[in-house]
């Protein structure tokens, strides 16, 4: 019902090219997220998706049928946009039947649907105010409750959140997941924002410059980047990239004056690549502080050197070099409090992950 | 404060006040001539003071204007020739202004090939000196069979408001975001139907703007006027011409004042009571936030 097929997809706005060979499978129910730095595509996307834009080439196929050539209101989709766009004349209840109501739906089922939407997101003592009247959450509710109203195959989502502060972003976010798992409608979803990312989404789809890099579960985008942009994108403090040379099977980095070299796992692949050196990709969270012995061999103690501390509250992030690189690490608060010169740094190096300096592969 | 800056700060005041007063009055004074001019009678204009107020206030003058004074041959007051410009500006108004409302709409957010090319040459119309197209236009008019006809001043009058107030409304309409035109479209409305239910309600100010700018300049015309009316269509403005160039026997000032009064009291009046909401209109956004 709500399996969307995105084939071939090119679009270009005169003679830029925007979106090149977009190819894209959306399960029937999936909570699909697509995520990219601004100008990469994502919303031009979603319009293409929804029938606002017109496709250059390929086609789009919603639960079953090609609907390339229909128009918006045809394709049974609805949208979430980002300045929620309610009808600024229109009283809340009016808002949310609107689309009824040019669908020609009898007066008495409208009433009905919109007091069900309106009960469900907890919006029914609104339904007489007009959303100039309205606070922000609430306009973004009601935004929700159009687009429920309509019980269309597939929900559209153009970065719906990024109009709010910070503590209502988190519980609209609880709020969306809570919805998905209730309607169990596909919804597609456009965000900037990679922490909504990896909370909401079943896949994620990472653009950049019009092409998809990688299609995968959140788990998977995080733990297994294809490339150097999937990796430094996903991650908040972001991944920590040291280019090393390679030694022995092993890389060598340079921390407080003193070199060390790290055993990591594709070690064969490195030495088939034939490189002299490489990138060397690793997150804060496996540079802590030393914890009970651990043998699997890619677990070392360096001497680090602290230059700043962040307290983040949980855990403190300590930014200090390696090669002359700038590095994040993830420290308990007390370490975080008295870390400085000399510090020892426990280094796992189990999850990392290895680049192409040059062209940004992975290498495996 | 000291008394030499109490001093300092009147004086500037008066200088300031006194340099408004002067002009108010100048501004003012030929206004005020005409009011006490049209109520006094015709010895007491020829042997009296221009600035004096009338002896003996009559509205002998405005009655004659109105229904008897002389307009070239006829002598039927300006009457008639108000209910012509009546005829005239009440239908081209309202043509001009939904026309106008269209257009903007098409030109805000229907971006199609050629689209702002086309409102260039729109916007041309805003500049064209009007003596320039008097000629063609008199011999379309003539083709049309509308020479010397109110239709056919309506129709010019329409052809030349459509270029200002397509201005008004696509400058307007701009300023609604374009992603209500999209909810609207995924909830299924077309073009009229967004138009009916998403702008119209938001159009009130420019509406009103471009009722009172159309009705003044249509109101006020003089050139389409003496050009394309024939006796019997003439608006009030081409009639006034006429009366105050009739004399028979002496020039009758007092009437002659009475009738531009009668003349301009509809665009007055129109300003003094919708002045305020043409200001409002003109600095008012379309949606807030």
């Amino acid at each position: 019902m709500g399996h969307i097929q995105l084939n071939n997809i090119c679009k270009s706005f005169g003679s830029t090219e925007v979106l090149k060979n977009i190819d894209l499978e959306i399960q029937d129910g999936e909570f699909l997220i697509l995520i990219g730095p601004s100008g990469c595509g994502k919303s031009t996307l979603m319009n293409l998706i929804a029938g606002l834009e017109d496709i250059t080439s390929g086609e789009i196929v919603i639960g079953g049928s090609d609907v390339s050539d229909k128009s918006p209101k045809d394709r049974d989709i609805a949208m979430v946009f980002q300045s929620y766009a309610l009808y600024p004349t229109m009283s809340v209840g009016r808002n949310i039947s609107f689309g009824l109501e040019m669908r020609k739906v009898p007066k008495a089922k409208r009433e009905k649907i919109v007091a069900e939407v309106a009960e469900l997101l907890q919006i029914d003592h609104l339904l007489d105010r007009k959303p100039g009247q309205l606070s922000g959450g609430q306009r973004q509710r009601v935004a929700m409750g159009r687009a429920l109203a309509r019980s269309p195959k597939a929900f559209l989502f153009d970065e719906p959140l990024s109009n709010l502060d910070a503590k209502l972003r988190v519980e609209m976010r609880t709020e969306i997941k809570k919805l998905h798992q209730r309607l169990g409608t596909t919804i597609v979803y456009v965000t900037h924002d990679q922490v909504e990312a990896m909370t909401l989404a079943d896949r994620i789809a990472v653009l950049k410059d019009g092409v998809v890099q990688q299609l995968g579960t959140p788990y998977e985008i995080y733990n297994d980047p294809v490339n150097h942009f999937v990796a430094d994108f996903m991650g908040s403090p972001g991944m920590n990239f040291v280019e090393c040379v390679v030694f022995n099977d092993k890389l060598v980095i340079e921390s407080a004056s003193k070199s060390y070299q790290l055993a990591v796992p594709c070690a064969k692949a490195i030495k088939d690549s034939g490189l002299e050196s490489v990138l060397l990709g690793i997150r804060p969270e496996m540079l802590t502080d030393p914890k009970p012995y651990d043998d699997s061999g890619f677990v070392q103690e360096v001497c680090f050197d602290v230059e700043v501390v962040e307290p983040m509250g949980a855990d403190t992030v300590a930014i200090g070099k390696w090669s002359d690189t700038e590095v994040q690490v993830r420290l308990s608060p007390e370490s975080g409090e008295v870390a400085g010169e000399g510090f020892t740094l426990q280094v796992d190096t189990s999850k990392s992950i290895i680049f192409d300096p040059r062209s940004g592969n992975r290498i495996r | 404060m000291n008394l030499k800056m109490l001093s300092g700060i009147s004086l500037g005041r008066v200088a300031i006040y006194l340099i408004l007063i002067v002009f108010a009055l100048l501004y003012l004074a030929p206004l005020y001539v005409m009011l006490t001019t049209s109520l006094k009678d015709i010895e007491e204009i020829r042997s009296g003071n221009l600035l004096a107020l009338p002896n003996d206030p009559t509205f002998y003058a405005w009655i004659k204007a109105w229904s008897s004074a002389c307009t070239g041959s006829e002598c039927n007051g300006l009457a008639p020739f108000f209910w012509n410009s009546v005829k005239i500006v009440v239908p081209a108004v309202l043509i001009s202004t939904v026309v106008g409302a269209f257009n903007g709409y098409v030109l805000a957010k229907w971006k199609f090939k050629g689209s702002e090319l086309l409102f260039g040459a729109l916007l041309f119309g805003c500049f064209i000196p009007f003596q320039v197209i008097l000629l063609p236009m008199a011999i379309l008019l003539a083709k049309l069979g509308l020479a010397n006809t109110v239709s056919g001043l309506v129709l010019v009058h329409v052809i030349y408001g459509v270029a200002f107030t397509t201005l008004f409304f696509r400058n307007y309409y701009v300023g609604i975001p374009t992603e209500l035109v999209r909810a609207a479209q995924l909830d299924g409305a077309g073009f009229f139907n967004i138009f009916r239910h998403v702008f119209l309600p938001l159009s009130t100010p420019i509406f009103v703007v471009t009722i009172i700018w159309q009705f003044t300049q249509i109101w006020n015309d003089f050139l389409f006027g003496v050009v394309y009316s024939g006796p019997g269509t003439q608006p009030i403005t081409v009639a006034l011409n006429n009366l105050v160039n009739t004399s028979i026997g002496g020039k009758e000032y007092n009437v002659d004042m009475a009738a531009a009064i009668i003349a301009a009291l509809p665009t007055l009046f129109v300003y003094v009571v919708a002045g305020k909401y043409f200001v409002r209109g003109l600095t008012a956004g379309a949606v807030k936030g």
